[in-house]
Formats: structure tokens, sequence, C-alpha cells
């Protein structure tokens, strides 16, 4: 029993070796690949002139998507936000999925609009379209609202955009989010400039917006987040976007656009399927089914990132709503891996199946599993005085050191990309999330992402809950003096 | 003291020597994370430095250059009395000591480009005249020579801004350059800077021209003066570049070229759909009557792609000879898209005939094909 369990244990100790090297290993490759790649789009941005496609009758069309559920506090200077975008060819869908508030009523009285009849094709399923409304001013002749029924999910409001779609392309995006002016403009060119691939998807990196200054829908002055949790999460948003996203862009092999921001291509989204309302991880069940679609299909695709901010989100700032939404995400990812598991090694995936599916399984599903089993495998070790202390030690200064590089390397790659901070200050606060996330925010995501894994394997009922918005800072006005007589 | 350090040094070496493997391998790395990290921060805080740095040299030098050339060019009093090139700037101006610094003079490049796309006419030759006086075009030529080629393209952008010749020797290779931001500046370098024959990179490009950099070639050449329009029809029927092909037919419909109609229909025989959407759809904005009874004959062996497009080009033809077919789409298509394009293009032709048509299918229809003519109807939705 005893030489059993030594066994086990040499086992379980070699394998999480193995495991934790790859896992290092990968990261240091996907840093270097980020770097390859964020050189290449800054010659590229040097010399590239967006006002070309400004003025351009060749500019593709664009409908922006937003779905909006009881945010009747903020829906007018939302949508006046995404009216300052700058594109030759766009149209937005609001989508009011059955709010309970007066988020409908506001649209309505401040823009004008009145219910048309319209002819609404139900290509992807969605709870049921109770009107569409256009508006009467034709300085809004851009805006289509759409009002539905509740579907409990911003997967069912966006099929339901979709479906209302006029443009081979779609953004989708949060109507809480503050996007870029030039968003659109950014996120079409890697779309047309792969004469390779089918780019079917195209995203950037997102920030938070919670210590941001807003004046009319727009961001006038970036900050580092002040709350620690959502500091920590914009640390982990640079280390995602810039250094991994970017890193598996380089290689075609993206898993996932961010729900936050991403453009779309809508031939490939409509004949995967659209949005799977049923899914917690929406945005990567997408991803997942379109990139199936088009290897079943044998049409080369792409799906690409560019390493500079275009949206800010405002990210949650206390611990239950983190908690609710990290349950969530991790939900989705387990979710996701149970439904698409006959891609996992999958040759006829290519790069999907042989690279992304395992990619995702090994380090991002297992990896809490891994954790939480190694951090029980040691109490048993310290238990039992079986623990070299020195060489533990060292061990754990070794993965510490090297996290805080990783993380460091982001943070680098982010300031060579742009300097959106424009104090010291700000740089310092984010910089010495590198040293602590470790110790504070990466346990929690841990606990959280399990937490989703046991929600999913117990099928207990999640409600989507509703984010409380803390609104914004607004920019301060320029000081007037009143001229003495 | 220098002893002991080198026995403790010699000291942690054996003691290193006997640990096991994977905590050598463990050590070596600690030092290694710790070494990244402090240059990642020397470069954050260098980057900073730098940054804050050159602004405040662009604080310094900007106004200084921009009234170098306020005064010798915008304000320039010899401007209404005399030929351009009989201009003379003040020497002492123009060989200011600073000015011979390199960065310095990528700064007066950059803001006399910036300036000559806000002036034309005289003050814009003049601004191309300090260029050559103060010598600029050798700057611009050193880059040309260099082997990255963001460098190239910068030469020649600031080449061709600056209307200055880039021999063909030079210029033609690099527009079938495997480096497609090369490729496509080289291009736009071309079409701006030949005088005899701006199009004629067409004949040689075996590398695409992307959507992308459709956008400012049709720029250019849709908005340069002087600039010999042909008939773009040659390159739709010889040209095997399939990107080339694409982008005259959309300067066909621009031009409104009617003799290339001949060229157009007969690529309705290419096997690419999306080749054939692209045609017929150069030939529905060509207006082009002829093109109907083709385009009719072979609707129903297309994809849906092109079976749109049919439909669309016969709504922008609007001959009224084919409202009946458009009628029998409308009424019995199972495709939404196909009856929503159906309406519009009965809609579209405006005539008493397709008024009544519409009134007659009211009457006729089920309710959803009511709501789609009443959608097409609304002049509150565009699309």
């Amino acid at each position: 029993m005893d030489s059993f369990f030594e066994y086990l244990s040499g086992f379980f100790e070699t394998t999480v070796f193995l495991y934790g090297t790859s896992l290092l290993v990968l990261y240091a490759i996907l840093a270097v690949l980020s770097f390859l790649n964020i050189r290449l789009f800054l010659k590229k941005e040097s010399y590239t002139d967006y006002s070309v496609i400004v003025a351009s009758p060749l500019a593709p069309g664009v409908s922006v998507v937003a779905p909006a559920f009881n945010e009747g506090v903020t829906i007018i200077s939302n949508v006046r936000s995404l009216l300052t975008l700058d594109y030759p060819k766009f149209e937005i869908i609001i989508i009011n999925d059955g709010s309970t508030d007066d988020t409908l009523q506001k649209l309505v009285d401040e823009f004008a609009l009145i219910k048309v009849d319209y002819a609404y094709d139900a290509k992807l399923m969605s709870k049921p379209v109770r009107g569409i409304y256009k508006s009467t001013n034709d300085a809004y002749a851009k805006l289509i609202v759409v009002d539905k029924e509740n579907g409990k999910a911003k997967a069912d409001a966006v099929n339901a955009g979709i479906n209302v779609c006029s443009f081979p392309y779609f953004l989708c995006t949060d109507v809480d989010c503050i996007l870029h002016e030039a968003t659109l403009q950014k996120l079409i060119k890697p779309i047309m400039e792969d004469d390779v691939n089918r780019v079917i998807a195209t995203g950037a990196t997102l920030r938070l917006s919670n210590s941001c200054e807003v004046d009319g829908g727009v961001i006038t002055k970036i900050r580092a987040p002040r709350p620690l949790l959502a500091r920590f999460q914009e640390m982990e948003y640079i280390r995602a976007f810039v250094l991994g996203k970017m890193g598996w862009s380089y290689i075609n092999a993206v898993p996932n656009v961010s729900g936050g921001l991403g453009m779309f291509d809508k031939e490939i989204a409509v004949r995967a399927g659209g949005y799977d309302a049923a899914s917690f991880g929406e945005d990567m069940e997408l991803m997942m089914r379109m990139n199936r679609y088009t290897r079943e299909n044998k049409i080369p695709s792409a799906i690409r990132y560019i390493p500079i901010t275009l949206c800010w989100t405002e990210g949650p700032t206390t611990l239950k709503i983190f908690m609710r939404q990290r349950t969530r995400w991790g939900r989705g990812l387990i979710q996701l891996m149970v439904a698409h598991r006959k891609m996992m090694f999958n040759s006829r995936y290519g790069r999907v199946g042989m690279l992304i599916f395992p990619y995702n399984f090994f380090f991002e599903l297992l990896a809490p599993l891994v954790e939480f089993l190694g951090i029980l495998y040691y109490l048993y070790l310290i238990f039992f005085g079986n623990v070299n202390w020195p060489y533990a030690i060292i061990l754990l200064v070794f993965v510490y050191t090297y996290s805080v590089m990783i993380s460091t390397l982001a943070v680098l790659w982010d300031q060579l990309t742009f300097q959106y901070y424009k104090t010291w200050g700000d740089v310092v606060r984010i910089c010495a999330m590198v040293f602590i996330e470790m110790l504070i925010y990466h346990p929690l995501i841990v606990i959280f992402a399990l937490r989703g894994y046991l929600f999913f394997l117990t099928n207990r009922k999640h409600s989507w809950g509703n984010m409380q918005r803390q609104g914004f800072k607004q920019a301060q006005p320029t000081k007037v003096t009143t001229p003495t007589t | 003291m220098w002893s002991n350090l080198t026995n403790l040094i010699y000291s942690a070496y054996e003691q290193f020597n006997y640990l096991p493997l994977f905590i050598e391998i463990a050590l070596a790395f600690i030092f290694i994370a710790i070494f990244a990290t402090l240059i990642a921060y020397g470069v954050i805080l260098f980057r900073r430095w730098r940054g804050y740095v050159d602004e405040k040299r662009m604080a310094f030098i900007r106004p200084r250059v921009e009234e170098m050339i306020t005064e010798q060019v915008l304000l320039n009093e010899n401007l209404e009395k005399m030929q351009v090139a009989e201009i003379e700037f003040e020497p002492a101006a123009l060989n200011d000591k600073i000015y011979k610094k390199e960065w310095v003079r990528q700064i007066i490049i950059d803001i006399l480009i910036q300036y000559r796309k806000n002036f034309r006419g005289e003050v814009g030759e003049l601004l191309r005249k300090l260029y050559l006086d103060m010598n600029l075009t050798k700057d611009s030529y050193d880059k040309m020579k260099s082997l990255k080629w963001e460098r190239k393209i910068k030469s020649v952008v600031e080449l061709t801004q600056m209307d200055v010749q880039i021999s063909d020797v030079t210029i033609l290779p690099l527009t079938n350059s495997t480096n497609p931001a090369l490729r496509a500046a080289a291009r736009n370098a071309y079409i701006q800077l030949s005088k005899n024959e701006p199009f004629k990179f067409f004949d040689i490009a075996t590398e695409p021209i992307l959507p992308w950099d459709q956008l400012e070639l049709f720029k250019i050449i849709t908005t340069t003066k002087d600039i010999a329009i042909p008939n773009f029809s040659r390159w739709v029927s010889y040209s095997t570049n399939k990107s080339v092909v694409s982008f005259c037919l959309k300067l066909i419909a621009h031009y409104d070229q009617q003799s290339a109609i001949p060229a157009v229909l007969d690529l309705l025989a290419n096997k690419d759909h999306y080749f054939r959407a692209d045609a017929i759809n150069c030939l529905g904005k060509l207006s082009a009557e002829v093109a109907e009874e083709r385009l009719i004959r072979i609707y129903n062996t297309q994809p849906l792609a092109c079976q749109l497009e049919i439909l669309k080009a016969l709504g922008r033809i609007a001959s009224g000879k084919h409202l009946e077919f458009l009628k029998q789409e409308f009424l019995y298509s199972s495709n939404f898209d196909i009856r929503m394009n159906a309406a519009r293009s009965i809609i579209k032709h405006n005539t008493p005939g397709s008024r009544a048509l519409i009134d007659e299918l009211k009457e006729i229809t089920h309710e959803e094909n009511r709501l789609i003519i009443s959608h097409c109807q609304n002049p509150l939705i565009k699309y």
C-alpha cells in the first residue's frame, strides 16, 4: 500500500513538474511572439493613414450591435457615445432586452424614435421581437432600436441584433462600454489586409474605465483604476490582451475574442448558428463554432488582434460581483470544453484542434484544478513533515519571480505600444500589482473558477445578476476666471 | 577582502553543483527572471524619459521650423511678384546650424509634408522648392537605400508628397514587392509620379492589391489632377491578377466607362462566383441594359450571392422590361433576402408601371411580403 502511495506521489510530482514547466515555457514563447507582433503592428501604424477609409466609398459597412438591459440611467450618454464613431458606413443597433425600467422610453424620447414596419428575418434564434424603432430625426438616421422580450442572456439579445444587421460585418459590444472614435477603422483594417485568410473576427485590447474621466460618453483622461480589485483586473487585461492574444494572433491561433469588443464576419457567424443563449461563455463559444465552421468547410480563416486599446469597460469593484463574473466564466469554459470535445487533438480542425483547444483544456481549464490539488498535496506533505523546506522555498521563489517577469514584460509591451498612462503614478500603480497579484488576486481567480466548475457539475442554476454601475468621473470643467472690472 | 569574496563565490558554486538538477534550473531561472524584470523596468523608465525628452525637443524645435516656413514660404512677398522657380530663400534662414541635425531635418520634412497637404498652387510649389533647396531630397533618398522596409516606405512617401521623381528602375520592382506595405506605398507613388503610364504596374502586378490598399489607390486615382484615365476594361480582359480585375471593376463603375461593358460581360463566365458577383454589381452600376437578358438567363444557375446582385442590378438598370421576373421572384421565392431585394428593385424603378405593380402585390401577397414592401418603401430605413 505504501509503495503504491509512493508511486502515486512520484507520478503526481513528475506530472505537475512537467505541467508547470510547459506552462512557463509557453508563456515565454508567447512573450516573444507578442513582441514580434507588436513590433510589426507599430511599424505598419507609423505610416497608416486612417483618414483614407473615413472618406472612402469602398469602405465595407459595419453594424454596431449593443444590447441593453435596464440601463435607463446611462443609456442616452451610451448611445451618444456610440454615435461619435468615425466611419463612413455604419449603423448602430441597440437591443432593449426586455428592460423593466424606462430604457426604451428614454431612447424614444431622446432620439425621436417611432415604431416602423420592419421586415425582420429571424435567421438566428432569439426571444420574440416586440418592435423596431427608427428616428425621424436625420441626425440619428444610423440608429435602430430593437425592442424584444428578455432572453435572460446577452447572447439572445445579440442574436436579435444580428438579424437586423444590414452590413457584412458587425461589431459586438456592451452598451456601457466606451469605444474609441476610430474603433471601426482600426478593427476593419486587419480584415481588409489579409489576402490569404478570410478574417472572421478581430479584437482589440480592453481596459477598465473605473477611474477614467469621461465627458459626453468620450474618455477625456485615462487613469489606472484606483480600487484595488479593478486595478488587478486592469493588470490581468494587459497581460491577457497585449501579451497573450497578440502572441496567439502572430501564429493565427487566437482562442477567443472578448465579448466587450469584437468585430465579426456576419455571414460566418450566422452560418455557424450565432450566439448560444444557453452558454455561460457565449463569446468564446461563438468563436469556437465559427472556427469549427470554417475548418469543416475548408475556408482558410483567421482571427486577428491589435494591441491598442479601443474599448473601456467598467470592471466589478466588489468581491461579490467579481465572484459572480468569474464563476460564470469558469462555468462557461467547462461547458465549452464538454460541448466541443470532439475537436480535441483533431487534425481536421487544424490549429484550433491541435493547439487552441488543447491549450484551453490543459492550461485554462485544468490550471485551477492542478493548483488546488497541488496545495492539498503540499498541506499533506507539511502535515507529515515531508517537505524539504530550502528546496520548497527555492521553487516558490522561482515561480514567483517568473510570474513577476512575465507580467512586467506585459506592462513593458503595453508601454511600447502606447503610453496610455500619462503620469508616473499610474505606471507605478499598475507595476505594483505585478508583485502582489500572485498572493492576493490569483488565489481568488482559482477559487471562483473552481466554483464555476462545481456549479456546472452540479447543474446549479445561475443568476446573471445585474452589475451595479458606479458611473464615471466627469471631466472637470475648465476654470474660468471672471474678469475684474 | 577580495579573497574572501572569491572564496564565497567558489563555495557557493561548489554547493550549487551538489544540488539536484531541477533546483539548479530553478535557481538559474530565478536569476534570469530577476535580471529580465530589472531590464524591463529599465526600458520602461528609459522609454518614458525618452518620450519626455522628445516632447521637449519637439516643443522647442517645431515652433522654430514653423516660423521659418511661415516667413520663407507663406509670407514670402515675392510669391505674387515672380515665378516660384525664380524665388530665392534667405540663405541665413536656411543655413541655421540646427537644421544640419538629422532629427531636425526629419521634423522639417514632416512639417513640409503636412503643409503640402493643406496648401496647393504656388504656395505648395514653394514648399516643394524649400524642400529641394534645403537638400532634403538627399535625406529621403538615403532612406530608400535602407534594408528596412519601413524606411523605404518613408522614403517613397516623402518623395511622392514632395512630387520628386523616382526612377522607374527603382520604383517599379517595389510595386510588386512581396512585402504588402511596401508594395502598396510604391503603387501609390507610381500612380502619382508617373506622368506617361501611371497604370503600368497593373500589367506586371502578380502580387494582389489588397482591399485596404485599394482604398488609398482609389482615392489617389480619383483625386489626382492631370492623370490620364485609361479604359480599365483592358485589365478586365487580360489581367490574370484577380485583385487587379476586381479593382478595375470598381474604377469602371466609378468612371461610368460604358465601353467596358462587353469586357465585364465576359466575366460572367468566370468560375469564381465572388468575381461574378463583382462583375454583376459593376454592370448594375453602369446601368447596362444590354446585360439584362444575359443576367436573367444565368440567374437560376447562380449561387445566392450572385442572384442577389442580379436582382440589385435589375433595380439599378430599371429598364422596366423585367418587372414580371422581379414579381415572380418576390412572390414565389422562399428566400427572405431574395424577396427583399426583388421588392427593392421593383420600387427602385419608380415608374407608373412599377408603382401599379407594388399596389397589386400588396393586394395579392401574404402578410410577411406586405411587411417587406412597407419596409422597402419606408424612407427612414436606409439599408
